[in-house]
């Protein structure tokens, strides 16, 4: 098609933006690797094939924003399908009389989906600049009181504007191209939409169309040659970007299970991230894969409560960070601005309660949680600036072996009740060992939780036994606040406890915890530390026994009674239905919540927040947690977790007691209890 | 400046026990800390050092064991740390660990301010830092909430003291001794790099022949003072419910309440 000087400008086209591109794709990657650790890219077929997915799927998407999802997913198969067309039309272009499948039946499908997904990708394009710049959709603003980064508000639209009319022009140039086509070579009713494009052209001399259809060519593929080198500063990047962060996602053992530090290596002197090199590979990739969509920040607590947080300000932050520093941090220069600072406020900083809703949410797999946790440890480890309400949970933990600095008997909280709970000295042979958490051994509240969980499993017969005061935080608390080194000391003591106790003889004995926080530690993160165990949430076993017949429960009472997922048990640990399924034992009547199971809203106590103020915004994060059990109609918040428990029993105070909050394991105990009678 | 924090190794009177062999220093019966006021006793020394230059050393007078509190100092940011340990030492009485203490600072050498903590939480005599000041003939600022100014240069202070029911500010000339109060400030928590430091600093341990001193005129022989502890304090506690409906159950309450005169 192309006449032979075309054919040279093109080559010479080709060669300079391909250069160009080699060099900014180049310094993208630099600067990837300045980050700390290595990608992820063991078993590469399955990797391989999550990328696929995450391309042909979007999903995750699909499943927080529907409608845009759908406008976005027009462009993005649009896109990806456009990847194949546009070398075809290079490759048509380039050799003369070559066309693609030519007139069988491939090539009829061929052009049929070619139209019609440019149509899809028009439209969904033209959708989402509407949505953009003439709705101005508020989903895609950030809170004035969060940090951005000076040129983000504006960059970012500036940024979509161009992406919008690249793809606009790209696309809508290759149909105008194939309309010039139509007219001068005669229908096709393959291409329906360019066929009706083509009634434009009608009367138009040979010569003009000609023109046309190499113009729409140069422009379409022209678009191409100067986008591509442009992709790495542009938050289009995403692109590949995305699927290639999640193909290259870390292994975790949860959601939020973090890394530990080595404290061992003396030549190591710096913990935690205090620069933006210091963050690991895949975090920076994060910032590269980041559409700015603020999927996160929606489903972030610390965001809707009018905190300075914001997980979506964070990776943008990063995003422009590296974008002005791409050149020297490629070529191996020092940064040395902190991160805290630019990316996010200390406030911020402290906001976050780690509930991990914010790496649920978000379509390309970052992981903002994990940044705002290293940068806590750099706060902890290296600068010892943290919220001073903090210091005393430590020095508890050191001290005491419980946040709350307690000195008493850990085994105080069985004494009203009327059988014995064994410690595992007394009975050794046990088959579940129930770890009650600082939390079932001091807060009052939580007492009477543990003494529910005891109860239940005393009357179904379960041969269980407790560590007593041999028990000792396992640190979650410590390793969520950034003071790593002090969760080692404690997840070291008590697995060297555990393993002594012989909970370590997986498949033999279990360990049941009545907390999702310890649930989390002991059985997702204390493995990298050496400590295998098989950790149960109590909700769990009180399932397992119920289904087995182990409970006599009339389940008769029909209190309406909604569940609040804890995070640690949910989104980090996965378990959305035992608890479900404990409660509907005793109690049918279920009303759910609008954010439920991994679209749960944070009590607010998580990520150490129990342990300080909480910051400043518009209102508590349990209060408006509080307000949507409240606004099911359920008489009962049951909940799962003794600091949920305590959270939301605050909010209901400050309410005044419209409802009841209530451990699982005390409804269930309670209706066990009335069958007996 | 040269400023010297004075130290000491407590119990962790929270966990206070039965198997605590009184309130003396031992490896066994519970854990030791650093005397709770002395953290702002550090916190001071730190901050003073920070501001004006110079070098902070901690110095601690205690069984072997008592190393423990100076890894906490040089963790928290001490410059330097020395240890008073001698068993010839052991069981003195406030003045005899004065003396010790000024035969250890006299060593060091010379000083612009030294700090103190306003008692230590197992003794609580608040004597010692008061009779050090005493035997050096340095002025004693005791109970100190703020300090406003410390000039180097013009070899001067001037504080608040925290006193029962006002608040006093005195100006001093340097060198001096000062104690502290909670008040002052908020003692820091040792980064891991503060932690690793101590870990491979060494702390030289000093005893009576050190510091030149006749064991016979220290330790418990030498002590006008003589004390017993028992531990825990036994607290006599006694729950009794009172019956009746909440108007009945009131009144009866603050019958009780005045019976025994809590209100
Ligand atoms: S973990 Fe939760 S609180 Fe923290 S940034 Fe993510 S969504 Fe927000
Ligand atoms: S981190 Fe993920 S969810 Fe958040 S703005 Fe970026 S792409 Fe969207």
């Amino acid at each position: 098609m192309l006449s032979p000087y075309e054919k040279i400008l093109f080559a010479l086209l080709a060669a300079v933006s391909l250069y160009l591109a080699s060099v900014t794709f180049r310094r993208m990657i630099g600067t990837i690797k300045r980050g700390q650790g290595r990608l992820a890219w063991d078993g590469l077929p399955g990797r391989l094939w999550t990328g696929v997915k995450a391309l042909a799927g979007q999903n995750i998407m699909i499943r927080n924003r529907p409608l845009v999802s759908l406008a976005h997913t027009g462009i993005a198969w649009g896109f990806i399908l456009y990847m194949a067309v546009n070398l075809v039309d290079v490759l048509e272009g380039l050799v003369t009389g070559f066309v693609f499948l030519e007139e069988g039946a491939a090539g009829q499908v061929y052009r049929l989906l070619v139209d019609l997904m440019t149509l899809a990708a028009l439209a969904g394009m033209v959708a989402l600049l509407i949505r953009r710049f003439i709705v101005k959709s508020t989903d895609l603003a950030v809170a004035p009181n969060v940090k951005l980064h000076p040129r983000a508000a504006g960059g970012i639209r500036r940024d979509s504007l161009i992406v919008g009319f690249f793809i606009l022009g790209h696309v809508g140039f290759r149909l105008v191209g194939a309309s010039f086509d139509i007219a001068l070579h005669g229908p096709d009713p393959w291409q329906p939409v360019a066929a009706l494009a083509a009634g434009l052209w009608s009367g138009l001399e040979p010569s003009v169309l000609t023109f046309g259809l190499h113009a729409s060519w140069w422009i379409a593929i022209g678009l191409v040659l100067a986008f591509l080198p442009w992709f790495p500063f542009s938050k289009h990047a995403h692109l590949f970007m995305g699927p290639f962060n999640l193909m290259t996602a870390p292994g975790r053992t949860s959601p939020g299970a973090l890394d530990a530090l080595d404290f061992e290596d003396e030549t190591i002197e710096q913990f935690g991230a205090g620069r933006i090199t210091d963050l690991d590979r895949t975090h920076i990739t994060d910032a590269f894969a980041c559409i700015m969509c603020n999927r996160c920040q929606d489903a972030c607590p610390a965001y809707a409560t009018g905190k300075e947080l914001s997980p979506a300000a964070l990776e943008v932050n990063k995003r422009y960070h590296l974008r002005d520093h791409m050149n020297s941090l490629a070529a191996g220069g020092e940064d040395t601005e902190p991160l805290l600072g630019y990316t996010m406020s200390e406030s911020a900083l402290w906001a976050c309660t780690a509930c991990g809703a914010c790496t649920e949410a978000c379509p390309v797999g970052n992981e903002p949680l994990f940044d705002i946790l290293a940068m806590r440890r750099n706060q902890v480890l290296m600068e010892s600036a943290f919220p001073n309400e903090l210091k005393g949970a430590f020095t508890g933990i050191e001290r005491n072996g419980n946040p709350w600095q307690m000195a008493g008997d850990r085994m105080e909280w069985t004494e009203s009740l009327d059988f014995k709970v064994p410690t595992v000295a007394e009975k050794p042979d046990y088959d579940v060992l129930f770890w009650v958490g600082c939390a079932g051994a001091f807060d009052p509240g939580a007492r009477d939780t543990a003494r529910a969980i005891a109860t239940v499993l005393h009357r179904a017969g379960v041969d269980f036994a407790v560590l007593g005061n041999d028990e000792s935080c396992t640190g979650d608390l410590a390793r969520r606040a950034g003071n790593e080194y002090l969760f080692s000391i404690a997840a070291e003591g008590n697995i060297e406890t555990l393993n002594a106790a012989g909970a370590d003889q997986v498949g033999r004995k279990r360990i049941v915890t009545g907390c999702p926080h310890c649930l989390h530690t002991l059985g997702n993160e204390y493995g990298a530390l050496g400590g295998r165990f098989e950790v149960l949430h109590h909700t769990q076993l009180i399932d397992e026994l119920a289904k087995a017949g182990r409970l006599a429960m009339p389940g008769r009472d029909e209190t309406r009674t909604t569940y609040h997922d804890p995070c640690y048990l949910g989104r980090h640990g996965g378990e959305y239905e035992a608890p479900r399924q404990a409660l509907a034992a005793a109690r049918p009547s279920l009303v759910e919540m609008a954010r439920s199971r991994n679209r749960s809203f944070c009590c607010g106590a998580g990520g150490a927040q129990v342990w300080k103020e909480e910051e400043e915004g518009r209102e508590a994060v349990s209060d408006n947690r509080f307000r949507e059990a409240r606004e099911t109609g359920a008489d009962t918040l049951a909940v799962g977790c003794p600091f949920c428990a305590r959270m939301m029993n605050d909010a209901n105070k400050r309410a005044g007691e419209p409802m009841r909050v209530r451990d699982i394991a005390e409804i269930v105990a309670e209706s066990i209890r009335d069958d007996r009678e | 400046m040269n400023i010297i924090a004075l130290v000491k190794q407590t119990p962790d009177t929270a966990q206070l026990s039965a198997s605590m062999d009184g309130l003396k220093l031992s490896a066994e019966g519970g854990p030791r800390i650093v005397n709770p006021w002395d953290e702002y006793t550090l916190e001071t020394a730190i901050q003073a050092r920070e501001e004006h230059g110079g070098k902070v050393t901690a110095l601690c007078l205690g069984p072997p064991e008592a190393a423990e509190a100076l890894k906490t100092a040089l963790a928290m940011g001490v410059d330097e740390a020395v240890l008073v340990s001698d068993p010839a030492m052991a069981d003195g009485d406030s003045l005899t660990s004065a003396r010790i203490l000024v035969a250890a600072i006299r060593k060091i050498g010379a000083f612009d301010l030294i700090v103190g903590g306003r008692a230590a939480i197992d003794g609580n005599t608040a004597a010692t830092a008061v009779q050090v000041a005493a035997l050096l003939g340095v002025p004693l600022v005791s109970y100190v909430a703020e300090l406003r100014n410390l000039d180097p240069s013009d070899r001067t202070l001037s504080a608040v003291r925290l006193l029962e029911k006002a608040r006093e500010t005195v100006t001093s000339r340097l060198p001096a001794l000062i104690t502290v109060v909670k008040e002052i400030n908020e003692p820091r928590y040792p980064s891991l790099i503060g932690i690793r430091k101590a870990a491979r600093a060494n702390i030289p341990i000093w005893g009576c022949k050190d510091l030149s001193l006749d064991a016979a005129a220290v330790g418990a022989g030498a002590s006008g003072v003589e004390w017993r502890t028992e531990l825990p304090p036994v607290r006599e506690a006694h729950i009794e419910m009172i019956d009746g409906g909440p108007e009945d159950a009131a009144r009866t309450l603050v019958d009780r309440l005045m019976e025994e005169k809590v209100i």
